[in-house]
């Protein structure tokens, strides 16, 4: 306490002012901190290093070229762990409460929009009855929706979705249906009147 | 006015009405301009609250919120500050009062048809850059009156040398107008439409060059002059360094201009200029810094205000933004981090960071302190100001705090994927909208408190200057004898510029030029640095009698200036509008838009759509799997104005054409929740009832075909049947569909124009070349 305080280093009384004053404003002229200056250059450093690097001298991969590297590699992943799914394996996943449940919940959440909740249809067409567009088989249903119909408006869920969660939904559409049944091949699809509401008033 | 005799002793009365004018509007504007900002917020929570009404709806408000702050209230901010510190900085009253009052009430006129306008849906579609034709004119004419005034008062000053503060009003008025024209280039198709002669990757390029150079020489550079009169009058301490000032300011205005390509890094745009981008953001860290330590330094010694004196907190705390968002900038900027922060309300942040922060509390602690200077009547209320700055700084708090929450939470999820990089771990992108939904609500709020915080403000200056004397501030100056002037030629010929020219030729040299060249380069790089060094050590003072000779000088400074704010945009824009066209189209070439494709887009760019919708695939694995193979450099060559957009609001729409049928289109944008449940888009009910203008397709895509997209030759007559047709063959695959709609409503050109996004033509090197000849009449 009785010490008297310490200065410290960078007191402003030590600096000097430069000459000019500018409606009284006046201007020390004080370095460049030093940790300024090595962001300062070292931004630069890098800067350099960085051009050279994927530029001048083309070291570094390109993005599009990375990308597709990566993409190449996730392919052949998938490649290796999609075992063989059949129309009897999806059959029997059909009666599996648990891939039921899961299918329900990719279902309601990407189909119902188009097919509706209950799968009677209103964009897209009705999955409970006996007719198909694209064959009624599980292994139908999985193409149909691992590769979309572009044409009639069904996009590819494949690299959406996954083989999993397909595989899941295609038992959930089935679980509505049983092996043997009816398959009755049809055009295309018509939604019924009264399903979709009427346009605005003029 | 200045006379030849030496040594005469004059007064001279400053004129500060513009001063006022410029001040009371700001204050008007930034209270508009919030208040829409709060009204947009909340839209984003509450998606009822665009009620269903065209005028009122997101993707229309949110330019109005953009342009009302960024042009309305900092741009009037910044006049008012211009015009009193240059007075006084320069000892000389404003040139002309008539130029003034003309720069005065025509940027409000301008301010009054922008906010008519944009909520009409006329727009050019370009983030910024919304404005249409008419008042694009009218902003660069009154810009040029600010420019002729500013330049006629340093004319005539009596103060024989320039201010730090000078420098970058001068840095900002000419870099303002070259952005401004160049990214305004357009060819009208009547009086409020017009489409821009650049087109896709060239668009987007100009469109950033200018977008992040708005923030540079609009929202920074005016207001560093700003804080270097008032913050040392303020705290009444002389600023830390000059020589700070002169490093910071050169390196600052040089290296802005190259960083703008960072707003489109992983996209399409040739992978050079994503790098320039990056690594010229990167070395902008510093001279930003720069800026920032001139201000904080300068309170050494009087800190102890601060406790008490609300200009000064203001001030510390724009400082401080200022320095946190330009450290976030040069951040945000790498390649990987980008991929992460880029599309998300991390932008928004950012933005709002130096937005509210730097740009919102410098335009505070500015007006807190001008209002006792010019009505002669201390402030009414100074706890009112402190109680502004705490409620400001809480407001900005919250608001930053959610927003970063939000953004990086929505880059997680969407760029997520499982299983070995297979699948995305979230395919629905509404999870990540309504994952977000309560922190809409709380970033509505801090925006609330910033707002409420500013209408204080207001209150607080009516108080102090209702009833109270105007007052414009004088001076005694003795007229300075007439100096040697330097000369255009003086101000080029000299050591430290052509040093300068050397380096920077020679590393240009390096990074682009074979073998040999770059070899060269590397040689003449060292011996120039080498040969630099020596001179530095041998003539230290030299260099600085040149400096202070320069600054006695305005007009090579001002030639300097401008210099150093062309050579980026030459470097980056002049390579890509020259090669581009025709072959460089990574063997993907866009089919151009039938007429009603045409109407449709033009559509689409009306709404707005553009603020919540991106129409580009990134070179990153959740982009791709979420929305389908990258985009490529000719998918958009024919898209005046490219729509690539800024943010994912909603997904990316790049691929959409072909994705779901019609009907989906007519019934989402009816009433979206039916087809998305918890989407916060509004319905678009006018579209159903509305006409499709397609009597102005004959002049639109003639200004088109001018433009180089290549249309066949097509009378009125086939324009309109052609539309007629594509109409038809929609709205009867609509009724199929249980969609009953006549085939001329505006819901079916969009329908038609949202079903080719993505749609173009796999093509050879040698097709490529020849376009015209590639590409049969869209008809």
């Amino acid at each position: 306490m009785t010490e008297p305080a310490k200065q410290p280093n960078d007191t402003p009384l030590d600096d000097t002012l430069r000459p000019h004053i500018y409606d009284g404003i006046q201007e020390y002229d004080k370095r460049l901190p030093r940790w300024w200056l090595l962001t300062l250059y070292g931004a630069m450093v890098f800067a350099v290093a960085y051009w050279g690097y994927y530029h001048a001298y083309e070291i570094g991969t390109p993005p599009a070229k990375a990308l597709e590297a990566e993409m190449a590699e996730s392919a052949a992943i998938a490649a290796k762990k999609a075992g063989e799914i059949t129309d009897e394996l999806l059959w029997k996943m059909s009666h599996d409460e648990q891939v039921l449940s899961a299918g329900k919940a990719t279902f309601d959440t990407t189909c119902a929009v188009c097919h509706k909740p209950d799968m009677t249809g209103l964009i897209g067409p009705n999955l409970v009855d006996n007719q198909w567009i694209h064959g009624g088989k599980p292994m139908d249903s999985l193409k149909t929706i691992t590769e979309g119909v572009l044409a009639k408006g069904m996009p590819p869920w494949g690299p959406v979705l996954g083989k999993q969660k397909i595989a899941e939904v295609v038992a959930y559409i089935m679980a509505h249906h049983h092996p043997g049944e009816e398959i009755i091949i049809v055009p295309g699809w018509t939604p019924p009147a009264g399903v979709v509401p009427p346009p605005p008033a003029q | 006015m200045s006379t030849e005799t030496t040594q005469t002793k004059t007064r001279i009365e400053y004129d500060d009405t513009p001063v006022r004018q410029f001040m009371i509007a700001s204050i008007f504007w930034g209270i508009i301009g919030m208040l829409v900002g709060v009204v947009i917020a909340t839209q984003l929570g509450v998606w009822q609250a665009n009620f269903n009404t065209s005028w009122l709806t997101f993707g229309r408000l949110r330019p109005l919120h953009t342009n009302a702050v960024i042009f309305a209230f900092v741009g009037n901010m910044m006049f008012a500050g211009v015009y009193y510190s240059t007075q006084r900085l320069v000892k000389a009253r404003i040139a002309s009062k008539l130029l003034s009052r003309i720069h005065f009430w025509g940027w409000q006129l301008i301010i009054v048809a922008a906010a008519i306008t944009l909520p009409l849906g006329l727009t050019r579609g370009k983030e910024y850059a919304e404005l249409i034709w008419p008042i694009n004119i009218a902003v660069a004419l009154i810009w040029v009156v600010f420019a002729v005034n500013f330049f006629w008062t340093l004319a005539r000053r009596n103060e024989p040398t320039l201010y730090v503060a000078i420098w970058f009003y001068i840095a900002t008025i000419i870099t303002v107008a070259m952005l401004y024209i160049v990214n305004h280039l357009s060819i009208p198709t009547s009086w409020t439409h017009s489409y821009p002669i650049f087109g896709g990757v060239q668009d987007a390029l100009v469109q950033w060059w200018y977008g992040h150079n708005a923030v540079a020489f609009f929202l920074t550079t005016p207001i560093l002059g700003i804080m270097y009169y008032f913050l040392p009058k303020a705290a009444e301490r002389p600023v830390y360094s000059y020589r700070l000032s002169i490093v910071h300011f050169w390196s600052l205005v040089f290296i802005y201009i190259w960083a703008g390509p960072h707003h489109l890094l992983n996209t399409s745009l040739p992978v050079w200029l994503q790098s320039l981008g990056m690594i010229f953001s990167l070395m902008l860290w510093a001279p930003s810094w720069g800026g920032m330590l001139n201000g904080l330094l300068t309170l050494r010694g009087a800190w102890h205000k601060v406790r008490t004196d609300p200009v000064l907190k203001f001030f510390v705390a724009s400082v401080t933004f200022y320095g946190m968002a330009t450290f976030e900038g040069p951040l945000m900027s790498i390649r990987s981090v980008n991929a992460l922060s880029h599309y998300t309300d991390w932008g928004i942040a950012h933005v709002h960071g130096g937005g509210l922060g730097w740009n919102g509390f410098m335009a505070a602690g500015m007006f807190y302190w001008l209002a006792p200077r010019l009505w002669k009547r201390p402030l009414h209320s100074p706890a009112a100001a402190n109680m502004h700055f705490w409620l400001g700084t809480v407001g900005i708090l919250i608001y930053m705090a959610s927003m970063y929450v939000s953004g990086i939470t929505q880059g997680l999820m969407l760029g997520a994927t499982k299983e070995g990089g297979t699948v995305l771990a979230y395919p629905n992108f509404i999870e990540a909208v309504t994952s977000k939904k309560m922190l809409m609500h709380i970033r509505a709020l801090g925006g609330l408190m910033y707002l409420v915080g500013f209408v204080m403000l207001a209150w607080n200056i009516w108080k102090t200057a209702s009833g109270a004397e105007v007052v414009n501030g004088s001076t005694e100056v003795y007229v300075p004898e007439k100096t040697a002037r330097m000369g255009l030629g003086g101000g080029f010929v000299n050591a430290p510029v052509i040093y300068t020219t050397l380096l920077i030729v020679f590393a240009a040299g390096w990074g682009v030029l074979p073998g040999t060249g770059s070899a060269f380069c590397i040689f003449g790089l060292i011996t120039t640095a080498a040969i630099m060094s020596m001179s530095i050590e041998f003539s230290k003072a030299g260099w600085n009698d040149w400096y202070e000779r320069l600054l006695a000088n305005a007009v090579p400074f001002t030639a300097l200036t401008t210099i150093a704010v062309f050579i980026g945009g030459l470097v980056q824009i002049i390579p890509t509008v020259m090669v581009n066209t025709g072959s460089s189209v990574e063997g993907m070439r866009q089919i151009p838009y039938t007429p009603l494709e045409l109407a449709g887009r033009d559509i689409y760019i009306r709404e707005g759509c553009y603020n919540c919708h991106s129409q580009q695939i990134r070179t990153l694995v959740g982009d791709v799997l979420r929305y389908g193979e990258y985009s490529k450099l000719g998918e958009s060559i024919y898209d005046h104005p490219y729509q690539w957009g800024s943010k994912r609001i909603g997904p990316d729409l790049a691929r959409e054409g072909g994705k779901y049928p019609h009907s989906w289109h007519y019934f989402h944008m009816r009433d979206p929740r039916q087809i998305s449940p918890g989407s916060t888009m509004p319905d678009y009910p006018w579209l159903f009832t509305d006409k499709t203008d397609t009597a102005a397709l004959p002049n639109k895509i003639a200004v088109q075909r001018k433009i180089g997209v290549p249309y066949g030759p097509m009378t009125d007559v086939e324009i309109q049947q052609a539309c007629d047709t594509q109409a038809a063959g929609i709205a009867a695959e609509l009724k199929t569909a249980g969609a009953e709609v006549p085939p001329e409503r505006e819901i079916v050109a969009l329908i038609a124009y949202l079903q080719k996004l993505g749609k173009a033509e796999k093509v050879s090197q040698q097709t490529a070349s020849n376009p015209q000849s590639a590409i049969p009449n869209p008809q």
